[in-house]
């Protein structure tokens, strides 16, 4: 059989970048930009100059074959059949990123900050380039359908998925688990593994498949997208569990969001029970945020403590994987027979993920950003520029307005070294920051004083924008999989059982913090 | 989708989900020592 279709697709693809990156190279763009930026400086110019460019230039010339060229049976012809529809996702994918999804955030910031929250309602939505780049996918799947000469492109999207997992491990170093209390430990030890339990134990109750109910108990037991992604394959399951997993995840984030600040006021808890509380309870990164800062917003402990228990869940991810491949072989491959543990581990265990904490272990030796760093930023003031005899009265004039002793103690050494000298003062001034206790004036020293000492490892801002590339990718490809019909087919099941177990854990995870949460984890 | 195929699966191009995994640690290790060098 011979795969590749002679159309004129991947040719006009391919055109289509090259008039993106003419028109944003030339100014075409700009006053759509500017409009897109909201006030501020656009982010994408110099994506918009470069990917277009070069992947235009791809297209046209393997898609100029494609048309024109003969084509006999062969890997080869397999293979390269599968560009047209990769190059077909990257374009939408790149709409996503560079336009349609800035438009939505023009829309959501012109309809204000949301509450207490401090956010806008696209971010607590979570209406980022992941759900967008799923419901547009499933658009064109259900509203055009996939076209012939991309049907074997869009099965590439999964191989993106995982690269972008391997690449995750950059971003995180084992330096963050020093940070880690015993006890956040083992709550969040106990919690994940307690609701990966339970959905596994209520989809079998309730006879979802399994492929549904391994995947789903990833996502509500360790964190959203990464973990739902990672998990897919483990337990083959298909784009429409994998959708319904993520769309189950920020539906039970948003309605947490707003109700747990409400429970934490009436319950009288402190920054760091709630930080705990959420950092526990909720999943996804951008709503455990949301709801810390809705809390607390003139500070940022209650986030600090969010954040901590947060990255301890992704830390999790391989013995969730590997608990999934044996729970899978098991329920599906054999009841009767006994099964080879070890066999199975080394048939089923999924490389990528073994691939993801390699990258964890080189970004721990500092190969990328020195070994300390969190997600990339990081601390460092040896060649910070020191306050100016300005600056440094201004401060001292408002010095008397603060009134909490662990910032006066961390202002104080500002004032007498003329920089922040650990990352925990330069903490305690971020909360300074936030608490608006000082003047603009003041503030805007303080902020100076803050972004002299943390800096951003340009290697890992480099992986992010890769890892945001695989994903919006894989995402879209994904949701060109889901159709209605597989979607009715899945029915409600995965939003009841996900809705049960997330209210056990955030009741139970509640009746904990209570209980054993002080004042440190 | 399967059966327009007979190569590969519904989800991907690949035979085998290893050999999927296998390219895809290629794919990322060809990216992260690609960043190591660039930056």
């Amino acid at each position: 059989m011979v795969y590749t279709k002679k159309s004129p697709a991947l040719f006009i693809i391919g055109v289509i970048m090259l008039a993106i990156w003419f028109t944003a190279g030339n100014g075409m763009l700009d006053g759509y930009m500017e409009h897109l930026a909201a006030g501020k400086k656009y982010k994408y110019g110099a994506e918009l100059t470069t990917i277009p460019l070069w992947f235009g230039l791809l297209s046209v010339v393997i898609g100029a074959w494609q048309w024109f060229g003969s084509h006999s049976e062969g890997a080869w012809d397999y293979y390269s059949s599968s560009v047209a529809g990769a190059m077909f996702i990257l374009l939408i994918a790149m709409l996503v990123r560079w336009f349609i999804a800035p438009e939505v955030a023009v829309i959501s910031m012109s309809m204000g900050k949301v509450g207490d929250t401090g956010k806008y309602i696209h971010k607590l939505l979570g209406l980022n380039y992941v759900v967008m780049g799923i419901v547009t996918g499933i658009v064109i799947v259900n509203v055009f359908k996939v076209p012939e000469w991309a049907k074997n492109g869009v099965r590439v999207s999964r191989l993106g998925l995982k690269t972008g997992v391997i690449l995750l491990g950059t971003l995180y170093s084992a330096a963050e688990l020093k940070n880690l209390g015993g006890l956040s430990i083992i709550m969040i030890g106990f919690f994940v593994l307690g609701s990966v339990g339970m959905v596994l134990w209520m989809g079998s109750k309730r006879n979802i498949p399994n492929s549904m109910g391994g995947v789903l108990s990833a996502g509500m037991g360790v964190c959203g997208v990464s973990a739902t992604v990672a998990s897919a394959p483990v337990v083959q399951a298909k784009s429409v569990e994998i959708a319904y997993t993520i769309g189950t995840i920020l539906l039970w984030g948003v309605g947490c969001m707003f109700i747990f600040p409400i429970i934490g006021n009436l319950l009288g808890m402190s920054y760091v029970q709630f930080g705990a509380w959420a950092g526990t309870g909720i999943l996804n990164s951008a709503q455990v945020a949301g709801a810390a800062l809705a809390y607390q917003p003139d500070g940022i402990e209650t986030l600090k403590v969010a954040e901590i228990f947060n990255i301890t869940r992704v830390l999790v991810l391989p013995i969730i994987v590997l608990w999934l491949a044996l729970w899978y072989v098991k329920r599906e491959e054999s009841v009767t027979e006994t099964v080879n543990v070890g066999q199975v581990i080394f048939e089923k265990f999924p490389v990528f993920v073994l691939g993801f904490i390699l990258l964890f272990a080189l970004s721990t030796t500092g190969m990328f950003a020195p070994a300390n760093h969190y997600k990339g930023k990081y601390f460092d003031n040896t060649k910070t520029k020191l306050l100016s005899p300005e600056q440094a009265q201004q401060l001292l004039s408002e010095s008397n307005k603060v009134q909490v002793a662990e910032r006066q103690a961390a202002l104080q050494r500002l004032l007498e070294n003329g920089k922040i000298m650990s990352i925990d003062d330069d903490n305690t001034i971020r909360g300074l920051i936030n608490a608006k206790v000082m003047s603009k004036d003041s503030n805007k020293v303080l902020k100076k004083a803050h972004k002299a000492v943390r800096h951003t490892a340009k290697k890992i801002k480099a992986f992010r924008n890769w890892i945001t590339w695989l994903f919006a990718f894989g995402l879209v490809g994904l949701g060109m999989q889901i159709t209605v019909s597989s979607m009715k087919q899945a029915g409600g099941q995965p939003a009841v059982i996900g809705g049960v177990v997330g209210l056990t854990k955030a009741v139970l995870s509640l009746i904990v913090v209570m209980l054993i949460v002080g004042e440190t984890v | 989708m399967e059966n327009n195929f007979d190569r590969g699966s519904a989800l991907s191009i690949f035979g085998s989900d290893r050999r999927e995994d296998f390219m895809a640690l290629v794919l990322a290790l060809v990216i992260a020592f690609g960043v190591y060098f660039t930056y």
